[in-house]
Parts: structure tokens; sequence; C-alpha cells
């Protein structure tokens, strides 16, 4: 509404637009009006202090970033976090097993903010090794043509923007500050899966199948990583569908802490600023992943486990 | 039948000693153990007698804005000082009563509503069972700390609408849980007994099946606390009670984030407060797991 109307020409403005975004009726039934519209595909409007728009414009730009975070996380918990689960069993009760049993339980045991803080702490205020804070150092991309208001050309997703138009200084920065924010979402979720692989593999190293392998004289690495290895798989699989519930979780404060530009970020900011808009789109499109990465799940259990099928 | 009622309660009794003797063995778990009455004994004395160690309001922080730049840990102050002038062992000795009390009653209260609510639905089955079981799904379809996020924002950003948001959060769990034990006793021999004798659905809902449903459900919520702190503590650390003067252990972790660089013991000694609890918890949890379940008893 134009704040300089006044007199009957505001009293008018004033009915138009409860009229139009109906501001007369219960709370219900605007959110069955919004509803139709967002199964038009319009989700309102959000206005933070780091974006103000229509959300799906936000969503367009957020997301990418979260995405290539979750993903870096991840890879991170596959290279790390189930090697470690699988090396534990194999030699268990040895010195590196306590090792490695202690410090998933004491990251199982810290909020993710604070597996963040630590990592600030170690990695970017005592060694000073990596960045901590935003996507990209600001005076690399200050007037590029195609990074305009902390936003990156064509794909969104600066690490992948920056080698398609050949800066690969920018791409590196970019990388080095993808690290930190991706290994504390990794160490958050690694902890869980620590444990229940560990739990998984030696269960399945008691198995019968596995003692004839070895009975037979199949190498104990081929033993190992091919016979155990897969079935104790499972449970992992199984407990993800939790896991990505908390990674999505963890997305809102990692990207928060880290002042990453994604979603989760946008949400708290959201939340800060009483934004309805960016509220209520952000817990529909968590909702959205979630439900899609657990189908996702569904299938892959299913590929990896041969006698469950749907 | 004097005498089956004696063996009975010998047999109860017996059970009983196994079960401690099981769990005192577990040499981390009574570590656990410990350091969880530790905490507990600080919240009672925050509760009943601040006076002792100099404490008059233990709800609100004490700022002092004459020297607001975080000290290092002396003589004075043992854990250094937080911004602005807050003495931080003394606020995280009331943080922990603020902490551990509204997690209790977070976990609770969630126990609670959730276990009727799966009862009820286990127990009448049904169009029942479908309809509260698909709005528990609706709860799980978005990760728990987006709906904590978004039920506070709906009630208003202060620290009962966060209580409110986490029991909101909490309760799917304990219904899902509660479900699935209610649905293996109702087949029991006692159930079709209370049955027989004329007992009212009620009645056998309430009096035999939730009575029975409780000691796993306890040892849940034991193993819950240390969660909802860190949930309670990392929505309070993102800015979700404004202007707050509580003590609370995330929110005395904000406050400390800007002198990370030169002051790190205002993060450090909040976060090393919330994580021995929740390790402390997790290892009492592992002990009381195994004493609940028999295969790994011996």
């Amino acid at each position: 509404m134009n704040p300089r109307l006044t007199g009957q020409a505001r009293e008018l403005a004033i009915q138009r637009l409860t009229q139009e975004f109906h501001l007369n009726q219960p709370v219900y039934i605007q959110y069955f009006y919004w509803l139709g519209q967002v199964l038009t595909g319009n989700f309102g409007y959000t206005n933070t202090p780091i974006f103000s728009g229509p959300v799906s414009t936000a969503v367009e730009l957020f997301l990418p970033n979260t995405v290539i975070l979750s993903l870096f996380a991840a890879l991170l918990i596959w290279l790390i976090g189930i090697p470690l689960g699988v090396f534990s069993a194999v030699n268990r009760d040895s010195a590196a097993d306590q090792g490695i049993r202690v410090f998933s339980f004491t990251l199982y045991s810290m909020p993710i903010y604070l597996i963040a803080i630590a990592l600030i702490l170690i990695l970017g205020v005592y060694t000073g090794l990596l960045p901590f804070s935003g996507e990209v150092s600001a005076q690399l991309v200050s007037g590029l043509p195609w990074y305009v208001n902390g936003i990156s050309y064509p794909t969104h997703i600066l690490l992948i923007d920056a080698m398609i138009h050949g800066d690969f200084q920018v791409a590196w920065n970019a990388f080095l500050h993808l690290i930190m924010p991706a290994l504390t979402l990794a160490l958050a979720v690694m902890a869980g899966i620590i444990r229940i692989l560990r739990a998984s593999m030696l269960e399945t190293l008691e198995q019968d199948y596995i003692k004839l392998a070895r009975a037979k004289g199949v190498p104990e690495k081929v033993v190992n990583n091919l016979h155990a290895r897969k079935s104790a798989m499972l449970p992992v699989v199984t407990s993800f569908g939790y896991t990505v519930a908390g990674l999505l979780g963890g997305v809102v404060v990692v990207e928060t802490v880290f002042d990453f530009p994604g979603i989760g970020y946008w949400t708290t900011q959201a939340l800060l600023n009483d934004d309805v808009g960016g509220v209520m789109a952000s817990t529909l499109i968590f909702g959205i992943i979630l439900v899609i990465t657990t189908l996702v799940l569904d299938i892959i259990y299913a590929i990896i486990d041969p006698r469950i099928r749907y | 039948m004097e005498k089956q009622i004696f063996d009975e309660e010998e047999k109860r009794f017996y059970n009983l000693k196994l079960s401690m003797k099981v769990f005192l063995s577990n040499k981390t778990a009574v570590a656990g153990l410990i350091i969880f009455l530790g905490y507990v004994i600080d919240a009672l004395l925050m509760q009943f007698y601040p006076e002792v160690i100099g404490v008059r309001n233990p709800n609100t922080l004490i700022y002092n804005f004459i020297n607001p730049v975080p000290q290092p840990p002396s003589a004075q102050y043992p854990l250094g000082t937080t911004y602005p002038g807050v003495n931080l062992l003394q606020a995280i000795m009331e943080a922990i009563r603020v902490d551990l009390g509204f997690s209790l009653l977070i976990v609770v209260s969630g126990a609670l509503i959730g276990a009727v609510i799966g009862v009820l639905a286990a127990y009448i089955g049904g169009y029942l069972d479908e309809v509260l079981m698909r709005v528990t799904d609706i709860f799980f379809s978005v990760p728990y700390l987006v709906l904590a996020l978004a039920v506070g924002f709906v009630l208003g950003r202060s620290l009962n609408s966060m209580v409110i948001a986490l029991i909101i959060v909490w309760w799917p769990i304990y219904a899902r849980y509660s479900r699935s034990l209610t649905l293996s006793l109702r087949e029991s021999m006692f159930i079709e007994a209370a049955k027989a004798s004329g007992a009212s659905n009620l009645r056998i809902m309430f009096r035999h099946i939730l009575p029975n449903t409780l000691p796993p459900i306890l040892v849940q919520i034991s193993l819950d606390l240390g969660s909802v702190v860190g949930i309670f503590a990392t929505l309070a650390f993102i800015g979700f009670i404004p202007n707050a003067n509580i003590p609370e252990l995330g929110y005395l972790t904000s406050l400390g984030l800007n002198y990370i660089q030169s002051a790190p013991w205002t993060v450090i000694f909040p976060g090393l407060a919330i994580t021995l609890f929740a390790l402390s918890v997790n290892l009492m949890g592992d002990g009381l797991r195994d004493v609940i379940d028999p295969r790994r008893r011996s």
C-alpha cells in the first residue's frame, strides 16, 4: 500500500488489500488459500536481510548451496565414517577401536553448534588453516560480472560457476569455505553411523557364512570388505532415514553458524525477522526434501538387499 | 498360594538385584551416573539454596557494564567472564538448573502425551489408529529442528513458546514407541485375564497396559534427556530467545561468540558443560539398555 495515501483513498486501499489477501478470513481459511497458491507454484514473498523477493527465487538461489553442502558432507561420511566403523569392528577392543569409540561417543553427545565451534577454534582460530565465514572471500569476487549481490550465475553454486568461468582461484577459495561446514555436518552425522555400523559388523562377523569363507581360506581383507561389509551396511541404510532428518536439521544450524547462504541460513533469518512466507515455505521445502530422500533410500535399500521388494 | 506370592516377590527382588549388579558392573555407566548426579545436585542447590554460593536470583544473569569485556579465568572468576561482564562459573551453575529443568519438563510431558496417544491408537485400533499414526507421520516428515523453529514462529519467540514447541516436536517419537509396545502387550495372558474378569477397556488401557509400557519408556526418557538439552541449547544459540536475560547454556555460548578469537573460554566452558552432561546421560543410558535387554545379560 502506498504510505502517502490519506483519508478515504487510504480506507479504500485497506479494504481492497484485505479483500485481495483474504485478511478478514480466519487463519485456517487463509491457510487453504495459501495451499491453493502453492499448488500453482506461488509460495508467497519473503523479506529477510539476506534476501527479499518471491520465495521461489529465494529457493532457487539458496537450495543449490544447501545441496552441494549436504552432498559434500555425505561424501565425507562415506570416506571417513564408514571405513572407521568397519576398522573399529574388525580390530575389536584394540587401542584404535577404543579411540574410535570414545571419539564417536563424544561427537554423538555434542550439540552440532558445539562441533562447529570446536572446528572453528581448531582449524580456524588457532591454526588459521581454513576460513570459517561466508561462502567466499569478499575481495576475490567484488566486481566479477557473474557474481552480483552475493549470487553467482548461472548455476548459483559458486564452486561450479567459478569453474565454468575458468576462475580457479575463486573456485579454490569457495572450496576452502565449504570444507568446515561440510565437515561439521559430516562429524555430527558420522557419530551415529560409526556406532551402528560397528555393532552390525560385529554381528555379521559371527555369522556362519563368514566362518565358512574364512575356513575356505578367503583372505581376511576380502572377507571383511566383500562378504561382511555389504550385509553390515543394511542397518546403516535403515537408520539413514533418521540420519537424513538429522542432516537437514543440522543444515539449519551449520549454515547459521558459518553464515553460509543456504536454505537453512535463510530459514533462521526468516524466523528472526518474523517473516511468515519464509518460515512456511522453508518448512514445506524441508518436508518435501525429507520425503523424497526417504523414498530414494527405500529404493537403495531394495537394491542392497534383494530379498526386499515393494 | 502364599508360598507362590512370596516366590513372586523374591523373584522380583532378585531381578532388581541382578539389574543393579549389571548396571554397577559397567564402569562407564557408573561414571555417567556420578556426573549426572553432580548436575542434579547443582540444579537442586540452585533451586532451593542459591544463597549458599552467594546467588540471589538464579533466574537472571548479572551484567556488569563497567567491565563488559571478557576476563580470563582468575581467582575471582574461576572460569573467567563473558560479555557483558557475566561471571561464567556462576552463570553456568545457574544455567544447569534452567536447562535441566526445562528439558525434563519437555521430555516428561512429551512422553506422557505420546504414551497415552500410542496406547489409545494401538488398543482401540481401526480408524483411530490410522488417523493418529498418520498425524505422527506428518510430524516425522519435517526435521525436528525445522519443525521447532516453525512452531516457535507461530507461538512467538520466547522461552515458554520454545518449551511448548519442543514438547510438540517430542511426543510423536513416544507415540510410535508406546504403540509398538502396546501391540505386543495386548496379546499377553494377563490382559486376557483382565478382560475375562470384566474390566472395562479404559481400565485395561490405563491400569494394565500403560504401567507396563513405563519401564522401557523411562529408559527412553533418560536417553532423550541428553538430546533435548542439546536441542534446547541449539535453539537458544541461534537466537530463539531474543534479548534474554536468562542463564541458559546455548545462550551463554552465543554471548561469547564475538570474542571467540580473543577469549575462547567464553564458548569453551558453556560448551563443555553441555557436552559433559549429554555424555554422562548417554553413558548412563548405555548401562540402562544393558539392564533392559535380556540378551546382553548373563
